[in-house]
């Protein structure tokens, strides 16, 4: 096997300049991505205007979400902070119900302008806000009058700035600072070789933060799993967002590297099939015993889609993981 | 007492006239790096992130702490350390191996003291991680001459403050195994910044909020007015966001830093190496999990996060700071902004150390 890697990794030397991938990964996958996450959640903005009542919503909510999940785990560039404030979660200390709460209590003015609404904690936006907003039953029962209905148009008109600036950022900055990895002003990418890895680097975190947080989250212990820790459970897109991840992983690694990845694909339908078995689309049956072991052997192909990147795009690439990143001090 | 003898042994050392840095170019930082072919080396490098020096390490070290005038290197071995090499910056050559009495194991960082007389080593007990400072006769060919606590469990970093004699400890809290670096008493872990006397009598403590102590206080940065910079390492729940960065000052309250919470998040609870800028106005950490920078005032005022992948060794630069990464990249951090300095086939490892 160790054989077979190294021959791949002389051909991809020889084949592959450094910075390949990096333009295609850009120009195919990730402005696209953008661009179309840009236009939902305007789509979504101007649906809340006309009636901001959840049932309403909620299609053009979770068209939003899915947009976002083939962008949403890219975390850098003006993603590093950006996807915070468009997906805070998990939010471990409580932060979106209280911030949601305290504005509603107060019938907060911070929500008048878009100005304002800036300052609010990025726990108090985004698309996990809308969803308590739209899905939670201490949230969802609000009419067509109520400071809770200005507060859903405002949350979506904010998203939507939120995606329109990250869109711009990437298209009319960030892109060219990949592009330009190596030359002597930038200060983010050293080398042709850095833009290369830093999205593949985008790819496997991806992934892992699939494997250990939106489905170990949820998986708890066997004597105290934790369903309430699932990511986006109240609408039920729990096991969508796992699948939607690994899909949008898988694309941009295709892009990454000018070859066929058979163990890859291989490996996302088999986490496909493991999908397809799932009852709970919002993981909330994990404490039955079946359904946990279902969800197990999710988290086991995901895992699965790790290893086959890393045989067939990061090994070929020479890319290993980083020096310092990979154990404490 | 110790600072007499210190200082006759100081003296000493002086008149045994090893050769000094100017000997391998006047390096202004050493960096211990992994090369591209697994092996492990020892650099020198000048303000503008060249080379002036490179020896090989026969291991992968933590930190090194830098003699103040001969060009001599204590490198320690990762923790829980067995050893630690003292190595000729010259030659490579390892001139004396130190290890700990029974029981003991060298923690990553030491420091010298009494203007290069004394070797300080930061040590626990292998059996509950009661934190030590071992004390160590440099003229003596580094006989070591006693220990005294940290009153704490599981120190990393220590400095000696400005008065030339108190020393500040992170005691970071983690008891460890013996034998691997498996976290023992997560669950109680209670770190403290320590401030003892060179008799080892513990002066000062101060501890985080119940809420936090899960932050374990690792590195150290000390401006010259006395003012503490800690860097923590959140060993909760992850994604919590609290802050990695505290300032301290004897007789004050201690100061939490805080970032925003996208940037806090951003840093995944990880905050490797601490460094105040050249003219100390300014501060920052580093997270090589995060793949950032954080940009603080003195006062701890968030100033602006920087981008670096893997980046985690820090130290004050002409420009500001200057940051390392495990990909080769040396970049300075400045009011004028991040500018790329040099690029190396190596992997830089934790640590940046001054000289």
């Amino acid at each position: 096997m160790r054989a077979i890697h190294a021959v791949a990794f002389a051909v991809a030397l020889l084949s592959q300049p450094a910075n390949a991938g990096v333009p295609e990964a850009i120009d195919a996958f990730i402005l696209p991505g953008f661009a179309r996450f840009s236009a939902a959640a305007t789509d979504l903005a101007r649906a809340a205007e006309a009636d901001c009542i959840p049932t309403a919503l909620r299609p053009p909510f979770n068209a939003a979400f899915d947009a976002w999940m083939t962008v949403g785990d890219l975390h850098l560039g003006p993603s590093e902070n950006a996807a915070h404030a468009v997906a805070f979660w998990p939010d471990t200390r409580g932060f979106t119900p209280r911030a949601l709460q305290g504005l509603i209590e107060a019938e907060n003015t911070v929500i008048d302008s878009a100005e304002s609404f800036a300052e609010v904690s990025i726990a108090g936006r985004g698309l996990f806000a809308l969803e308590m907003m739209l899905y939670d039953e201490g949230f969802d029962a609000y009419g067509p009058d109520s400071y809770a209905c200005r507060l859903v148009q405002r949350l979506a008109t904010d998203l939507a700035a939120q995606a329109t600036a990250l869109d711009t950022a990437w298209r009319d900055d960030f892109a060219a600072t990949l592009l330009t990895a190596g030359a002597a002003d930038n200060p983010t990418f050293l080398s042709e070789g850095e833009a290369l890895r830093a999205l593949y680097t985008q790819v496997v975190s991806g992934l892992e933060f699939t494997a250990d947080s939106r489905i170990g989250r949820p998986m708890g212990t066997f004597d105290q799993p934790r369903p309430e820790r699932a990511e986006a459970w109240r609408s039920g897109r729990s096991l969508v967002n796992v699948l939607a991840e690994a899909e949008a992983a898988v694309a941009l690694a295709r892009r990454l590297i000018d070859a066929e990845l058979p163990l890859t694909d291989a490996a996302l339908d088999s986490a496909k099939d493991a999908a397809s078995k799932i009852d709970d689309p919002g993981f909330q049956d994990v404490g039955d015993a079946s359904a946990r072991f279902k969800l197990e052997v999710l988290d086991q192909k995901i895992e699965g889609i790790i290893d086959a990147v890393e045989q067939e795009v990061g090994l070929v690439l020479g890319l290993q993981p980083g020096f310092n990143s990979q154990d404490g001090d | 007492m110790i600072a007499r003898r210190s200082f006759l042994a100081g003296l000493a050392a002086a008149a045994a006239a090893r050769p000094g840095w100017a000997s391998v170019g006047s390096p202004a930082y050493i960096a211990a790096a992994k090369r591209a072919d697994g092996g492990f080396v020892l650099a020198g490098l000048d303000v503008s992130g060249a080379e002036r020096f490179r020896v090989p390490l026969p291991a992968r070290g933590h930190a090194g702490a830098a003699h103040p005038t001969r060009a001599e290197v204590v490198a320690f071995a990762r923790r829980p350390g067995a050893y630690a090499l003292v190595i000729d910056a010259s030659t490579g050559a390892v001139l004396t191996e130190l290890a700990p009495p029974a029981g003991r194991q060298f923690n990553g960082h030491g420091l010298y003291t009494d203007a290069g007389a004394t070797l300080l080593t930061i040590e626990q007990e292998a059996e509950g991680s009661a934190g030590i400072v071992g004390i160590w006769d440099v003229a003596a060919g580094y006989r070591r001459l006693g220990e005294f606590a940290t009153h704490g469990i599981g120190p990393h970093d220590a400095r000696l403050m400005p008065d030339g004699e108190t020393l500040v400890v992170a005691n970071g809290g983690i008891a460890t195994d013996p034998d691997d670096r498996t976290k023992l008493n997560i669950p109680e872990m209670r770190p403290s910044l320590a401030y003892l006397s060179p008799t080892g009598d513990l002066l000062d403590e101060v501890r985080l909020d119940e809420e936090l102590h899960f932050n374990s206080i690792r590195h150290l940065a000390l401006r010259d007015d006395g003012l503490v910079g800690f860097a923590m390492q959140w060993e909760g729940e992850p994604a919590m966001g609290y802050p990695l960065l505290g300032l301290h000052r004897r007789g004050e309250a201690l100061l939490l830093a805080e970032a925003p919470l996208a940037d806090e998040l951003a840093m995944d609870g990880y905050a490797g190496s601490i460094a105040f800028a050249a003219d100390g106005t300014e501060l920052a950490i580093t997270s090589p999990k995060g793949g950032r920078v954080h940009r603080f005032t003195a006062e701890g005022a968030f100033i602006a996060a920087v981008a670096r992948a893997d980046v985690c060794g820090l130290a004050a630069h002409p420009e500001g700071l200057i940051a390392s990464d495990g990909f080769g990249g040396l970049v300075t951090i400045g009011t004028g902004g991040t500018r790329p300095l040099a690029r190396h086939d190596l992997a830089w490892d934790n640590h940046i150390v001054a000289l």
